[in-house]
């Protein structure tokens, strides 16, 4: 049996070693957290298996990119728009992706009830989804920017004089921004669905069944009330229907012009603009919630 | 993003408290409500001295919730706890970095392996990068587990997970263990493994280390001190000699005559109790062994068995509440 006071300062030579180095502090230890959580949205860190779909996703939304360059090269005009980019493929790879990867960040950790031994270290309990949020955020902003720069590069690349440079690059700006806006967005969404089960088909599920059925039904309706040109009021508010749907909305009305998704907001722009934002709160909010409980259980 | 190199942990003020007392954990008045009127604990105040300490109570005793209250994850309704030194509703994330946990349930990804997750664990407790690896491998190595520590955890026995367990929770160097019943799960000898891995912990590695456990038999083996609550409330503290010594209890068995032994066993003066068709008394001392004995002789009874037990901590409760009502 030990003794107290022994225990207390002497250190007998079983190779057990004291750490008296530097500790990072609280901001530090979530910083970590979230590039983990970043390299582990690309699958690095993790199995072959889990690289298949972010890298199939890259590839995917790069494409469009590389014709462009290869069409450009030959004396055509720029293909798109960068601030709509080939929209349903940017559709169709950000729902996969989110759909694939929203679960790898969450779900894993909520099956194996792994989040006792997080909330037992010095971070708050907030801080485990926002560095979660930080790092899908930051993976889709990747996936969406690579294909518009690597664009802007193929595009100027066979730019003659540097006002067509100066000119794709005043395009290309507002682009990014609306690719901010995507990341935003649909990693709040994402993760939000995704935490709800610790189920990872489930929650891949959740994901990519809310994402396309919202949209199908978004677009359905725009058909249904006279498609994207029309000017009734049936077919302006259809968009807000999809989250997809909403930030085209909120990209028009910040002055896009090229045709993207079918959301046509007309003056209901601003009403794009507030959903926007509540639909994010909320998605941050119900995350926020969502471990709030679970820490206690 | 790269992950920095370590600077400047916030470096909190020493506590004043630290000069008056050397208890580990200290709690006055502490209860806990929730919602809905559930009292979890009620006016818990102990101290916990260094070395190693097991918390006994039967399930719903409010060992999680203090657990909890101690980690600083849960406010207290009332009252305070100090966790080496430090207040748990100010000083939360102190604690923590001070603090190794081991959980009761399954904690353990299954598709990564020992060395990655420990790892990453101790970069969660605020390790820097190199530090985090080296100190993973030689927790797994202290725990017992060496090149098994490159498989996936899914492929692990019960026993290797609670390794892997404990080895997270002293990645971080901690100086105080709380560790909520280890040896859950666990197969005779892999309890009697756990129980001496703690013990070795305790003794060589100077960390001091409560243990959370309903198994006062189990636990009694390995502690200095050992705390029992029962319905969020404190029922007794004190040192393991004491208390094992009100644990022990004489198992007699007869083939026949057994209310006639139970009636002649209290005239004699033992406190005596029938548990299906065994009685129980207390072992006071040696002479304990010759009042049974003589009493048996006496009424020239068949004995069967007589044998020294020790309670499971329910059976404990049962005696203490038996002698409050008397």
């Amino acid at each position: 049996m030990s003794e107290p006071q022994g225990a207390a300062g002497v250190i007998h030579d079983l190779g057990y070693r004291r750490y008296d180095g530097p500790r990072l502090g609280r901001g530090q230890i979530v910083r970590a957290l979230t590039w983990h959580s970043f390299r582990s949205a690309f699958g690095i860190g993790r199995g072959v298996k889990a690289k298949i779909i972010p890298i199939l996703a890259c590839i995917a939304i790069c494409l469009p990119a590389f014709v462009n360059a290869f069409a450009v090269a030959r004396g055509n005009p720029r293909l798109f728009g960068y601030d709509v980019y080939s929209p349903q493929l940017r559709v169709i790879v950000v729902t996969i992706f989110i759909a694939a990867q929203a679960p790898e960040l969450v779900s894993r950790d909520l099956r194996s009830h792994v989040l006792p031994l997080y909330f037992s270290r010095p971070i708050r309990r907030g801080d485990y989804p926002l560095a979660k949020y930080i790092a899908l955020t930051a993976a889709l902003l990747l996936l969406i920017e690579v294909p518009l720069l690597i664009t802007y590069v193929g595009t100027i690349a066979s730019s003659k004089n540097g006002h067509g440079v100066w000119d794709e690059t005043k395009a290309l700006i507002p682009g990014l921004g609306v690719g901010l806006m995507w990341a935003v967005l649909m990693a709040a969404v994402g993760l939000v669905l995704a935490s709800l089960t610790g189920r990872r088909a489930y929650a891949t599920g959740i994901v990519a069944i809310s994402c396309f059925l919202t949209w199908t039904v978004s677009e359905v309706l725009i058909q249904a009330e006279g498609g994207m040109y029309s000017t009734s009021t049936g077919a302006r508010i259809a968009g807000l229907f999809s989250p997809f749907n909403i930030l085209d909305g909120i990209r028009i009305w910040l002055g896009g012009t090229s045709p993207g998704e079918d959301a046509n907001p007309g003056h209901f722009g601003p009403l794009y603009g507030v959903v926007g934002v509540l639909l994010l709160a909320a998605c941050l909010g119900g995350l926020a919630a969502r471990y709030r409980k679970v820490s206690r259980a | 993003m790269p992950p920095n190199q370590a600077s400047e942990p916030p470096e909190p003020p020493p506590p004043a408290s630290r000069a008056i007392s050397d208890a580990v954990i200290e709690t006055s008045a502490l209860t806990k409500v929730y919602p809905g009127n559930v009292i979890a604990l009620e006016g818990l105040t102990v101290s916990v001295a260094p070395g190693v300490t097991g918390l006994v109570g039967a399930n719903g005793a409010g060992k999680s919730t203090l657990i909890k209250i101690l980690l600083g994850l849960l406010p207290p309704t009332k009252g305070q706890a100090k966790v080496l030194g430090y207040d748990t509703e100010t000083s939360g994330e102190t604690i923590r970095t001070l603090l190794g946990y081991m959980p009761e349930h399954d904690c353990l990804p299954p598709d990564v392996t020992a060395t990655e997750f420990v790892t990453h664990l101790g970069r969660m407790s605020g390790l820097p990068p190199t530090v985090a690896k080296e100190r993973a491998a030689e927790s797994l190595r202290h725990v017992g587990l060496h090149e098994e520590r490159y498989r996936l955890i899914g492929t692990y026995s019960t026993g290797m997970k609670q390794r892997v367990k404990l080895a997270q929770a002293l990645v971080g160097d901690p100086r105080l263990l709380l560790l909520d019943e280890p040896t859950n799960g666990l197969d005779p000898a892999g309890r009697s493994a756990m129980l001496d891995l703690i013990e070795r912990i305790g003794a060589e590695f100077g960390i001091s280390i409560v243990v959370a456990s309903h198994l006062l038999g189990e636990i009694e083996q390995i502690c200095d001190h050992l705390v029992a609550i029962e319905a969020g409330r404190l029922l007794r503290a004190d040192t393991i000699t004491s208390f094992t010594k009100a644990s022990q209890v004489l198992a007699v068995e007869v083939d026949e005559g057994l209310a006639q032994l139970q009636q002649e066993l209290k005239a004699r003066g033992l406190a005596v109790t029938l548990a299906q068709r065994t009685l129980l008394v207390p072992l006071g001392g040696d002479d304990t062994y010759d009042v049974v004995r003589d009493a048996v002789a006496d009424l020239a009874l068949p004995l069967c068995r007589l044998e020294q037990r020790r309670h499971q901590v329910e059976e404990l409760f049962r005696d203490e509440e038996s002698q409050e009502h008397v």
